[in-house]
């Protein structure tokens, strides 16, 4: 039976109703305040980057990579975004082009590194991680970069009707990204090399190409995210993309990827980022220390991925009497 | 036929490996010089030669955690947060329990290879890639560390030294002497564990069945496993012994330093793979130097600290170890690439040949 009805897979299904009680509970216990206007917008912003954040990662993941330089990248981009606003006076539309451009630059500069010595992507982002938190440090120093447009950076706060439009750029984003990876032949392709390298390249799927698009893409993403910076952050300094890591393999990792690459949970990385957010969220309703968000955060990624092969199993009995 | 051709090429495997470790330490000396001699001030044993030794020392162990997790195919990126552990754990039993240096420093290192020893069942029973594991691993040590120090201390770090702590920390093997005959100067204390610690691992890898399986398991675990090798166990043992080098790295931090603190091991990430890696341990598993780890360190910690006495900052320091990095994994890659190219020739020779053969 070949149902067309779109269904809810059952994982998604338990993050909603996870996030549901997560905001529920926090609301009911810091009296309402999260309900109002201005602490739902702010939530949303933050949110619309942990979002892109974790797509950044999972572009890579789902094709059996990854990127560790996504922070350093991010931030390279902003502060080279920031320097040449406030330096050398380019108007902003012309610095943000620059800014996704280079982005998207960079990615493929990893990509093609990764094809080119056949190495493990995971050392070669470390290097390239290593060179642009130098390069990121050069442009800023120990300064903050801020002397640019206050449009730019009160753009982040544009809502309509209680909703960023930021937010709904990423949304939009998002569903760009689920049609790419469920509709389009390239979509599907760099899906296959991610499932099974070999046999997609018994079914003649050139693996390098899949590898190139799926680093540019993370490279896009980081654009988009560093955009995202460039319209809340007041400024950019070198710690700009420094917390960036966790949250971008977190978010995959809790959404569902399957952990050798091969899946694009799109929304599940979307749910994730959103339950990611409300742990933030409770940290500074509570006034907890900071630390206690790597450690729950790590704490999952841990418990998720050692339940995963419990999953798989299940999944696979699943299939057999199905 | 076959059986000649193995033992050919092992023996070609050997030489080249020698080849590079001689490459390798006469790069080492010659940057030393060369830096030298730009700026005589870098032979001062005092204040070059001694801390350089001293972190070369500390980052030799570091190395060898990840040559460990290397050798049978896997990473450990969370050998700066078991680092952090051990120097915790030997810190709180310094300031809380009055524990000697050596029970402390055993304690720190029991508490890195039984995290390291969780590590490696996650990764038996999940079946997911061991850099995931340990990078999750990472994080939730990252927390757990720091909530530990915000908890326990108000200045952010346990300085309470034990006896002796502030010797090793400082002493020369100048202070050692058979007779008249005393050790120079510049070479720190440090460097006695960390000798005996390559000497213990040179044994494991040479000598040992162990340190042969998890060379055999980096090769082909499926291989290993038709074997008759306890696969499961031997990963589980590698992880915990890369934790326990680690630990003994963050116990060698806390001794120089004189406290332990949170900031421990966050710089330990890079370090621990340009080591093996210019050394000639494999990515891919199955092939690692001891020795080659120690020039490896060496080499990095000359050049870093060459750049930095002459005045250059954190970011060329930092785009000049990627780049190094980059350089490193492509020459390898590239040689690896022309072997396979090589084999596959020869293999096309001998299809030929044999074709020849049997048309006659």
């Amino acid at each position: 039976m070949n149902s067309r009805r779109i269904r809810l897979p059952i994982h998604e299904a338990t993050l909603i109703l996870v996030i549901v009680i997560a905001y529920l509970v926090l609301n009911g216990t810091s009296s309402g305040t999260l309900l109002s206007e201005a602490a739902f917008i702010g939530l949303l912003g933050y949110l619309s980057l942990s979002i892109v954040i974790g797509f950044s990662q999972l572009t890579v993941l789902a094709v059996g990579q990854l990127n560790l330089a996504v922070g350093p990248m991010g931030g390279t981009v902003c502060a080279v975004a920031a320097v040449l606003m406030a330096k050398y006076q380019l108007p902003v539309p012309i610095a943000l082009i620059i800014l996704i451009v280079l982005a998207v630059a960079l990615g493929a500069v990893n990509g093609l590194l990764v094809n080119l010595t056949e190495l493990n992507s995971f050392i070669i982002t470390l290097a390239t991680m290593t060179v642009f938190v130098g390069v990121q440090y050069g442009l800023v120093g120990t300064s903050t970069v801020s002397s640019y447009s206050a449009a730019l950076k009160g753009f982040g706060s544009t809502n309509i009707g209680g909703v960023p439009l930021v937010f709904l750029g990423v949304l939009l984003f998002a569903g760009a990204l689920s049609v790419f990876y469920r509709k389009t032949r390239l979509g599907r392709r760099s899906l296959a090399t991610g499932a099974n390298s070999q046999g997609a390249f018994l079914l003649g799927i050139v693996n390098k190409r899949s590898v190139l698009v799926a680093h540019t893409l993370s490279g896009l993403c980081v654009g988009v995210a560093a955009l995202l910076v460039m319209t809340s952050a007041s400024g950019i300094n070198r710690s700009v993309g420094g917390d960036w890591l966790l949250l971008s393999f977190a978010a995959p990792i809790i959404g569902g990827i399957a952990l050798s690459g091969g899946r694009a949970p799109v929304l599940g990385t979307l749910l994730a980022a959103t339950l990611l957010r409300l742990i933030d969220v409770a940290r500074s309703t509570y006034a907890l220390d900071p630390s206690w968000v790597n450690f729950v955060i790590g704490g999952v990624v841990l418990v998720t991925v050692a339940l995963s092969e419990l999953r798989r199993r299940t999944a696979d009995r699943r299939v057999r009497i199905g | 036929m076959a059986g000649l051709g193995l033992a050919i090429n092992a023996r070609t495997l050997i030489n080249r490996s020698n080849a590079q470790l001689w490459v390798l330490a006469s790069l080492v000396v010659l940057i030393w010089f060369a830096f030298t001699l730009v700026d005589p001030n870098f032979a001062n044993s005092v204040f070059v030669t001694y801390p350089l030794l001293r972190d070369a020392a500390t980052f030799t162990v570091v190395g060898l955690a990840q040559m460990t997790a290397l050798s049978i195919g896997h990473m450990n990126l969370a050998v700066g947060r078991m680092a952090a552990v051990a120097a915790m754990v030997a810190g709180i039993s310094f300031q809380f329990f009055g524990a000697s240096l050596l029970v402390g420093a055993l304690l720190g290192i029991a508490a890195a290879a039984l995290l390291g020893v969780l590590t490696g069942v996650i990764i038996v029973v999940s079946n997911v890639n061991s850099f995931i594991v340990t990078l999750a691993m990472d994080f939730l040590l990252v927390g757990f560390v720091a909530l530990v120090y915000t908890r326990l201390t108000t200045a952010a770090a346990f300085t309470v030294k034990p006896d002796g702590m502030k010797y090793l920390g400082r002493a020369s093997l100048a202070d050692i002497c058979a007779g008249p005959v005393c050790g120079p100067r510049f070479m720190p204390m440090l460097l006695i564990p960390a000798l005996v610690i390559v000497g213990y691992m040179i044994w494991i890898y040479r000598r040992s069945r162990f340190g042969r399986e998890l060379i055999a398991i980096g090769n082909s675990m499926r291989a290993s496993a038709a074997a008759a090798i306890p696969t499961r166990r031997r990963v589980i043992q590698a992880h915990a012994l890369s934790a326990a080098l680690a630990g003994a790295a963050g116990i060698m931090v806390v001794i120089s330093n004189g406290a332990a603190t949170a900031a421990i091991g966050s710089e330990f990430m890079i370090p621990s793979f340009l080591g093996p890696l210019l050394g000639g341990t494999s990515l891919l598993g199955g092939a690692v130097s001891v020795i080659g780890t120690i020039f490896g360190t060496l080499l990095t910690f000359v050049l870093r600290s060459g750049l930095t006495t002459h005045g250059v900052g954190l970011e060329a320091l930092n785009i000049s170890l990627g780049v190094l990095l980059l350089l490193v994994l492509s020459v390898q890659s590239f040689s690896r690439i022309r072997g396979q190219m090589r084999m596959a020739k020869a293999r096309m020779v001998r299809v030929r040949a044999s074709a020849a053969g049997s048309r006659r």
